[in-house]
């Protein structure tokens, strides 16, 4: 579920050479459903077009965001994982989601943008097929993540060396071959030489739970729909809550 | 095969009679063994892909020592990138397992009209394919040219990212690279045929790209059914009998549709583990040989008590195809596999696959 903002938030938003700019609740909402409609619609120029008006209007930049684009992401991954999207429509949507957010994002206040966490993502040495890493990478910018991604046929000690340059909460490491897929467990196993408490997701078509784990990874997510709801489950069993 | 049972054919008499829909004494082992082969006899995993004498030679002996039916291949998945003037990179690192591209072919829309047919004479990896299929001529094993499928070759001249955007946003450049990958994959065959003869040939199209990993049934049906349906009857055209399809990757949602696919009598498909055998026999038995369908991922990190189990139930359930079944990994066996896992595939048909 996404965390909404103060309720406060969503009328007063911006002051304007001193007037204060903003939009009814039921326009709000209007506005929302609208951004939210147009990434599950993979309407790119609709998102923009919209984000733009949002500001105009007075909407809240961070709250367009979660409540509409991401939330309309959240949905698109839904839909994903129930085959009722691929991967063409998954790409187009994400389109339309960054069309939004290359919009709003620099209005969001520095106090207001509530990151959600830190994944660092990458696939395994000796593997270049990255549509997986990203199709997760744009679930987790949707959700409001920061996602330090080091692309494909990535060096095992990278993972580690990035893990520790950035502080990221959680990594997440991707193979599609079964000759790479052996690379995982050596990549976590460095990761964890530098720091035991991390969380670490490993995924990829030829992974299954029990391999993941048998490989010493965290957590796995058998699709892009999923992957941040674990992620969020990983790390909160792992803080004990 | 040092069986309980004598073995009553040839490797050459069983899968000559299995292609004509005749009785054979046992089910035959195919062999979706590549790098594999070449770690077995020590030579650099690259050469199965870059020097057909040490890949004849690594596949013929791993054959040999496991007692696989059908003769070696040459192919590999990311076929099309290098044909149609993109760069390849042969596999090095421990964890590599084929080639894989550098660059690609066509990166922007106007990069497509640009694209031209490669000559099928020097384009890529086919003059080592030509080569290594001399070997299969010379010592009378399937003269096999395997490609990827149209889409999987349409979606190594473009990033596949890329080729997915289209399709919705402007399909007409998707079509278009399809229709390229079409007349590419005739044109290549027309040459393996003025060469050995059609009869003599077997076409093998590996389609991963098209699984609903990345497609809808819907998608396949608009960009992959039809040009697969005209490559395929052009190549039967040519007098072709057989063509191999492997079915890779998670495709339950296409099988439908891969029932309409030309592919001689008989044809011969493949499937991946995500395709139950019984599924598989149920859609494509009455028209093909069915071949499958071992995890690789049990073969390479499976106890050899599991890869027997595993064999053993599929051998069970594929006897039950009605035009002829082949043991085969549902992918590509990976090089790191345990030998003996490789062993326990053929101990099960030894002990589980003869037809009474």
């Amino acid at each position: 579920m996404l965390a909404l903002p103060e309720p406060e938030r969503i009328f007063i938003n911006r002051i304007e050479r001193g007037r204060i700019l903003m939009a009814s609740e039921e326009r709000t909402q209007e506005l929302i459903k609208g951004l939210y409609d147009a990434v599950v619609a993979m309407d790119e120029e609709q998102a923009a077009e919209l984000s733009q008006v949002a500001l105009r209007e007075g909407v809240d930049a961070y709250y367009a965001v979660m409540n509409g684009l991401a939330a309309g992401m959240d949905k698109v991954g839904q839909l994903y994982a129930e085959q009722e999207y691929f991967v063409p429509e998954l790409l187009l949507c994400s389109d339309a989601l960054y069309a939004g957010l290359g919009i709003l994002k620099p209005h969001i206040k520095a106090e207001e943008a509530h990151i959600k966490g830190q994944i660092v993502i990458g696939v395994a040495e000796g593997d270049v097929h990255d549509i997986g890493k990203n199709m997760v990478k744009i679930m987790f910018e949707a959700a409001g993540w920061t996602v330090h991604d080091l692309g494909k046929d990535v060096k095992l000690e990278r993972f580690a060396e990035e893990q520790q340059r950035t502080k990221a909460d959680v990594v997440a490491i991707s193979a599609l071959m079964t000759s790479s897929m052996l690379a995982i467990p050596q990549a976590i196993k460095m990761i964890r030489e530098r720091d035991p408490k991390v969380a670490i997701l490993a995924g990829g078509a030829p992974l299954t739970r029990d391999i993941a784990t048998s490989y010493g990874a965290d957590g796995y997510a058998r699709n892009a729909g999923d992957v941040v709801q674990e992620a969020v489950k990983v790390l909160s069993r792992l803080k004990g809550n | 095969m040092p069986a309980s049972r004598q073995e009553k054919m040839t490797k050459k008499e069983r899968i000559d009679a299995l292609l004509k829909g005749q009785p054979i004494d046992h089910v035959p082992f195919y062999p979706f063994v590549l790098g594999f082969c070449a770690r077995n006899v020590g030579y650099p995993l690259s050469v199965i892909y870059s020097d057909p004498a040490r890949s004849w030679e690594a596949q013929l002996w791993t054959h040999e020592e496991y007692g696989f039916d059908w003769g070696p291949i040459y192919g590999y998945a990311s076929y099309g990138t290098w044909e149609f003037g993109g760069e390849v990179k042969m596999p090095q690192s421990a964890y590599e397992q084929a080639p894989t591209h550098i660059t690609f072919p066509v990166q922007t829309e106007e990069g497509v009209y640009r694209l031209e047919l490669p000559d099928v004479k020097k384009a890529g990896c086919l003059p080592l394919a030509m080569e290594f299929s001399r070997l299969q001529e010379k010592q009378g094993t399937p003269i096999t040219l395997i490609f990827g499928g149209n889409f999987t070759i349409a979606g190594n001249i473009c990033p596949v990212e890329k080729l997915c955007r289209w399709m919705i946003r402007k399909p007409e450049l998707a079509h278009h690279i399809l229709q390229l990958a079409t007349d590419h994959i005739v044109d290549a065959v027309k040459y393996w045929a003025d060469t050995y003869g059609g009869e003599q040939v077997i076409a093998q199209i590996w389609e991963p790209l098209a699984s609903n990993d990345i497609i809808s049934p819907k998608q396949f049906e608009t960009f992959v059914l039809p040009y697969m349906q005209e490559s395929g009857n052009k190549i039967l055209g040519m007098g072709v009998k057989h063509i191999f399809y492997h079915i890779c990757g998670e495709q339950n949602l296409n099988l439908p549709y891969w029932t309409q696919m030309p592919m001689g009598d008989l044809g011969i498909c493949s499937i991946g583990s995500q395709i139950e055998i019984a599924t598989a026999i149920k859609h494509l038995g009455t028209k093909a040989i069915i071949a499958g369908n071992i995890e690789p991922n049990i073969l390479q990190t499976g106890p050899p008590q599991q890869v027997y189990r595993l064999c053993k139930e599929i051998i069970e359930a594929g006897k039950k195809a009605p035009r002829g079944f082949m043991l085969m990994s549902g992918c590509e066996t990976p090089p790191e596999t345990p030998p003996y896992n490789v062993y326990m595939m053929r101990k099960a048909i030894e002990d589980f696959g003869w037809y009474d």
